[in-house]
């Protein structure tokens, strides 16, 4: 029983995890707290959906298609939303506020879209089988969860630290300045991080809106809240530990509702996120480059 | 004309109440805390007032106090860690508090009610109470602005090195507008409580805080008219033009970010730095016109 617990949390951990490395990754490289990432995320999950209903694309196909304009809607959000600030150089606090704004557009359009209700994936999109895996059951979705996140970070840390690109990415998040100097074209690693962050959040979106049957244009909101617990508790802008915090989330939610109370669980998850604040704000992992403007002397 | 009045006075009635949340927030801003604790704080003051209402049966002014000091002493709990982190990992762990708070009135069920909220309060104040309500937050603020508080808190808002330079104690002023902060919102939760006739723990959500956070950004954050200026537009736009109170959050979302990438320091605040170039005896000096130009 517990075993299949900490599947289960796992599981779920993977796909917070998957959100989290998105929003991580920008704030590491570019120092923005991105709020309207859980709108991307919201945004993926319709897109599959209408790739899959409206234009009857198979799964895998919608699932592709629902990561490349879930990425294209990012980059344009740093457009509309962040640009006109960088050029400005204003101060951080102005990029959390566009991009508050910017997510509520962003829901607005997808309230209309979708009337205000909650929409569902066409039965069978995922055939419903269950293996038996050492005496743990699995679900085919399940499998796809954890399968596809596995695939989608190994690709992410390829890029990032074994590829022309991903040394380009590091070296902006290290000093944007000093790396434009080198010759690396500031617009170019904006677009590449937001475009890998916007398909990551298409991701997580897909995989949660077939995971519990239900898409909404509120659905970006807890994911968000949870978002913050996992960077924080990772390290804000460090990969690995967002991956590693997200997982270690699912498996804390999972246990306090399945052990504890369900309406607890969000109010333990979010004093842990507290208290990490207080006792260690720089997180339990490396980070993409050393973050000095964490507290007060 | 008496009943063209009273048609409005619900709308008047919000207004108000969404200028006292507004002016919680202002307080923080102002002085660079980057705090949305005000959802929060208000959620503790409504709870308290209605619970004190429901449950012992108190006068509305007991009440509303009480709301007051139960917001005041959280947020000075919330200030002493507060303290200890800047910029968005202030706004991280103030969003934090408001979940938690949040998740705790949906749990304790028994003693809050859980998702139905507390209900049957009676209407204990009407339109006249909350004018004096807002006219006093409104005199008390500017007060304090005019004169040493306010221009700390500016220093501290545009540099913190050059006010702390000038021996100006960061975490004293900044506990200082965080206690405000805390009574403003506790303040107005009660006076929800007392008004609405019922609280619910989803009202004090991320969606006060968003639009608390827009009344503030929209107006501007150094004179006490921008949060006000700002919540009487935004609440009173989906009113204004109808077809718009379906697209309210694009409204609201749209206009926050207009404001803050053309307009920074928001309508008010905007107005005062054009006037003040153009009159100045140092108009043409750029320190002057860079001078609001700095961590605003």
């Amino acid at each position: 029983m517990i075993a299949q617990q900490i599947l289960n949390g796992l599981v779920v951990g993977s796909v917070y995890a998957l959100f989290a490395l998105g929003f991580t990754l920008i704030f590491g490289v570019h120092h923005i707290l991105n709020m309207a990432h859980g709108a991307v995320f919201m945004w993926g999950a319709f897109f599959g959906l209408f790739a899959i209903t409206r234009f009857d694309l198979p799964f895998p196909l919608g699932f592709v298609l629902a990561i490349v304009l879930a990425g294209l809607l990012s980059v344009a959000l740093d457009w509309v939303a962040f640009r006109p600030l960088r050029r400005r150089g204003a101060p951080e606090f102005s990029a959390i506020v566009s991009s508050i704004g910017a997510g509520l557009v962003l829901m607005n359009i997808a309230q209309r879209v979708s009337d205000t209700r909650v929409l569902r994936y066409p039965f069978g999109t995922l055939p419903i089988e269950i293996y038996s895996f050492l005496g743990l059951r699995v679900t085919l979705i399940q499998a796809v969860m954890v399968l596809s996140t596995l695939l989608i970070v190994a690709a992410l840390f390829v890029y990032l630290f074994y590829t022309r690109f991903g040394r380009q990415i590091r070296a902006v998040a290290i000093n944007e300045r000093t790396a434009t100097l080198l010759g690396v074209n500031p617009n170019f690693v904006y677009f590449q991080t937001f475009f890998i962050s916007g398909a990551l959040a298409g991701a997580a979106g897909v995989l949660i809106g077939i995971a519990f049957n239900a898409v909404h244009f509120l659905m970006g909101d807890a994911y968000m809240l949870r978002a913050f617990v996992v960077i924080v508790l990772g390290g804000l802008g460090s990969v690995m530990g967002a991956l590693i915090a997200g997982l270690l989330l699912g498996l804390v939610q999972t246990l306090t509702i399945a052990y504890v109370s369900s309406g607890l669980s969000d109010a333990i998850i979010f004093s842990i996120l507290f208290v990490v604040l207080l006792v260690r704000p720089t997180g339990f992992f490396g980070t993409l480059r050393k973050e000095q403007r964490v507290a007060r002397e | 004309m008496i009943d063209f009045v009273l048609s409005y006075l619900p709308l008047l009635n919000l207004i108000i109440l969404n200028c006292g949340l507004a002016l919680s927030q202002y307080v923080v801003l102002r002085a660079g805390v980057f705090s949305v604790a005000t959802a929060g704080l208000a959620s503790i003051g409504a709870y308290t007032a209605g619970l004190l209402i429901l449950r012992a049966g108190v006068p509305a002014l007991v009440a509303v106090f009480g709301g007051a000091l139960t917001g005041m002493i959280a947020a000075l709990i919330l200030s002493v860690p507060l303290a200890r982190l800047r910029g968005v990992f202030q706004a991280i762990a103030t969003v934090a508090m408001v979940q938690i708070i949040l998740s705790i009135a949906l749990y304790a069920d028994d003693i809050t009610g859980g998702a139905n909220g507390l209900n049957g309060i009676p209407r204990l104040v009407g339109t006249p109470a909350l004018l004096l309500f807002i006219a006093v937050c409104i005199y008390a603020l500017w007060g304090l602005g005019r004169g040493r508080v306010g221009a700390a808190f500016d220093t501290i808002r545009q540099d913190e090195t050059v006010a702390v330079s000038l021996g100006i104690s960061v975490q004293y002023y900044q506990t200082l507008a965080f206690g405000l902060s805390g009574v403003i919102a506790g303040m107005t939760g009660a006076l929800m409580a007392c008004h609405n006739h019922s609280i619910v723990p989803e009202e004090f959500g991320f969606d006060m805080l968003t639009a608390v956070l827009a009344y503030v950004v929209l107006g501007g954050r150094r004179s006490v008219a921008g949060p006000i200026v700002g919540a009487v537009l935004l609440s009173l736009l989906p009113e204004i033009a109808r077809p718009l109170a379906d697209n309210r959050m694009i409204v609201a979302g749209g206009l926050m970010m207009l404001a803050i990438i053309y307009l920074p320091h928001g309508i008010v605040d905007s107005i005062a730095i054009a006037r003040r170039r153009a009159s100045g005896p140092l108009a043409s000096h750029p320190s002057v016109a860079g001078a609001a130009d700095g961590r605003a």
